[in-house]
């Protein structure tokens, strides 16, 4: 909210910064705003910020209503999402000349003084069509003049300035999003598979320390660990290729479940068993499908999708190897033979994960 | 009343589509019947049909934002680029505010530019154009805003409306909200009485219907205002462009603002 604020705010500066080329613009500046943003896993984000009286008695008058008299910011969300369909009809974002359906999110910020206006924010989010070289944008519901500013992976350009129901200039998407590097695409997929588990995934290092905590021999840690980064892998793969697809809603409590399921057979069972292997395994497939929400989310590079995959997945691995290794010299490895390290140890700190997790698996299934 | 809805929506779909190509200026405050002393935002607006866009307050392009109440005239406050554009604090009778713009250039090609001077009544320059084979040439305009808006707090009568000086005004010689809506309008170019120019009127709620009529020798035309609605007045000049301005044409763009309602003039 205070973000829209603050960019209508950034007025007078936007002012002061045209004045050169003041002579030569058409018409006056208003104060609608408009933000293009893609990122290179194609996803674009075009915002609208403008003024939503004004737009709603333009919108109302068109479908031939009297304009609203009620300037609240409840009152004039109602009208705008009233008049959608209308709305639509003056935005314009094409792709190669070709234009796309428009998905539109609204919502009205109300003013946060007597003085300052309600601002309407309208997002249109897509993916560009594969290939796609350039796009132009076209907003017809205002009568000035507004700024137009591109957002890609190189960062942000210039404003520019646009006249209302003016046609913007092709923006080249290959020089906005330019196709990454190949070594680029490793260090930045191994960070963000690394900081997935480090230090943003608690609850994947919970259950590594779940499976780290039973493993007296090397042999046991060997067999589980394999058996979870086999499983993750091939859900991971198989998620990101849109073979499988499983709702968070379901994934994200059921992982959680897994980290407690862990925990609390620590607490009972002193030795690995065959089957604590294959459960491990079954749970590995669950986590791999978490991975493969979050790396839906953070968005891959269409032209490099294996590369970024397999570096992701290395850098969860990495992630998790510095867990067992964190974990091992801070308890230490050599204390797992004495006598009380399973009464001290395994036992207590597989209860508060098992607290912790099943917590964690009430919150999920909540949301 | 839905059949008048329906013509005006197909006008104003009309409106909006068609390419912008002169637009209207105006002042909006919060009201235009304020209680003395209250504080109120002042709003100014670009559009059509009376369908317009806020602009904040641009420092490069204010030459004068003011308003004169009696014989006191004083700077309309404001944040530079805040919207609204200022605030006004009118004590008793009829406060004149009024804003002129400095000069924005913008250029046209030959299309566009008839079209604007036919939409604005600007028969001379069509003339001149055409004596002078210009008619297929396009143009650049240098144009001026000269806003005015009436506010009346009603509490101290017999106050009038005041030339304030603009290149291009328009001065409503009776207050509008002390008569039966009969208002003689006057308009000045630097200050002297302007003949034969257009001069239209449109009210908010009857966007469609719009008054014009051209003014006389003494540079006057006469409306009847029906109270109740937003009322613009407004007329365009041109003029030939100073030679080093590096344009063709001056355009000048008065307009007036006020909103009468049926309690203001209930004593005439």
């Amino acid at each position: 909210m205070s973000r829209y604020q603050s960019r209508l705010g950034i007025g007078a500066v936007v002012i002061a910064l045209t004045c050169g080329t003041a002579a030569l613009r058409a018409h006056e500046i208003g104060t609608t705003r408009v933000t293009i943003a893609v990122d290179d896993s194609g996803a674009y984000d075009v915002a609208v910020i403008t003024d939503a009286a004004a737009l709603a008695e333009k919108l109302e008058t068109v479908a031939g209503r009297t304009p609203p008299a009620d300037s609240s910011a409840a009152r004039l969300m109602d009208v705008l999402t009233r008049n959608q369909a209308l709305l639509r009809q003056r935005l314009h974002l094409t792709f190669d000349d070709v234009e796309v359906p428009l998905a539109l999110h609204i919502s009205v910020v109300p003013a946060t003084d007597q003085l300052s206006p309600p601002v309407a924010n309208i997002r249109l989010t897509g993916r560009t069509p594969t290939a796609a070289s350039r796009l132009t944008w076209r907003y017809g519901w205002t009568f000035a003049s507004y700024s137009l500013t591109v957002r890609g992976t190189t960062g942000t350009g210039d404003p520019v300035w646009i006249d209302g129901d003016e046609t913007s200039a092709a923006i080249d998407l290959r020089r906005i999003v330019p196709r990454p590097g190949h070594l680029e695409v490793v260090r930045r997929y191994l960070t963000l598979g690394f900081t997935h588990i480090l230090p943003l995934g608690f609850d994947h290092v919970l259950f590594v320390l779940g499976i780290y905590l039973l493993s007296r021999e090397p042999r046991a840690m060997l067999w589980q660990v394999s058996a979870f980064t086999l499983a993750h892998s091939i859900t991971l793969g198989l998620a990101m290729f849109g073979m499988i697809a499983a709702p968070p809603r379901l994934v994200e409590p059921m992982i959680a479940l897994s980290i407690a399921y862990v925990a609390i057979e620590n607490v009972f069972l002193s030795r690995l068993r065959p089957w604590r292997v294959a459960l491990v395994f079954g749970f590995g497939l669950l986590h791999g499908m978490g991975f493969a929400g979050a790396l839906k989310e953070l968005g891959l590079p269409r032209s490099q999708l294996l590369t970024a995959l397999v570096s992701f997945n290395l850098g969860v691995e990495a992630g998790q190897l510095t867990v067992i290794g964190l974990a091992a010299t801070l308890v230490g490895w050599h204390c797992r033979n004495k006598t009380w390290y399973r009464s001290r140890v395994v036992v207590p700190a597989s209860i508060a994960i098992a607290v912790t997790a099943l917590y964690w698996t009430v919150e999920r299934l909540a949301l | 009343m839905l059949h008048r809805f329906r013509v005006l929506a197909t006008f104003a779909l009309t409106l909006l589509s068609v390419p912008a190509l002169a637009h209207d200026m105006w002042i909006e405050p919060s009201t235009f019947l304020p209680i003395p002393g209250d504080i109120v935002p002042i709003r100014l607006r670009v559009g059509q049909k009376l369908l317009g866009d806020p602009i904040p307050r641009d420092p490069q392009l204010v030459k004068d934002f003011v308003i004169e109440q009696g014989r006191v005239r004083t700077p309309v406050v404001g944040r530079d680029g805040g919207d609204p554009a200022g605030f006004v604090r009118p004590t008793a009778g009829l406060a004149v505010v009024g804003y002129q713009s400095h000069p924005s250039r913008v250029d046209m090609d030959a299309g566009k530019f008839n079209q604007y001077l036919a939409d604005e009544g600007l028969t001379e320059v069509i003339a001149e154009r055409s004596r002078q084979h210009l008619t297929g040439s396009g143009a650049r305009d240098l144009f001026t805003r000269c806003a005015k808006a009436l506010l009346y707090t009603g509490a101290a009568r017999g106050t009038q409306d005041r030339q304030l000086g603009f290149e291009l005004e328009l001065v409503a010689e009776k207050n509008p909200y002390e008569t039966n809506g009969d208002v003689p309008i006057r308009l000045t170019y630097q200050n002297r009485p302007l003949a034969g120019a257009l001069v239209v009127a449109i009210n908010r709620l009857r966007p469609d219907d719009k008054l014009t009529a051209r003014t006389d020798t003494a540079g006057r035309v006469r409306f009847r205002f029906a109270p109740g609605g937003l009322w613009l007045v407004k007329a365009v000049h041109m003029v030939a462009a100073a030679d080093r301005t590096r344009a063709d044409w001056a355009s000048y763009w008065a307009s007036l603002t006020f909103q009468p309602d049926s309690t203001t003039n209930q004593t005439h």
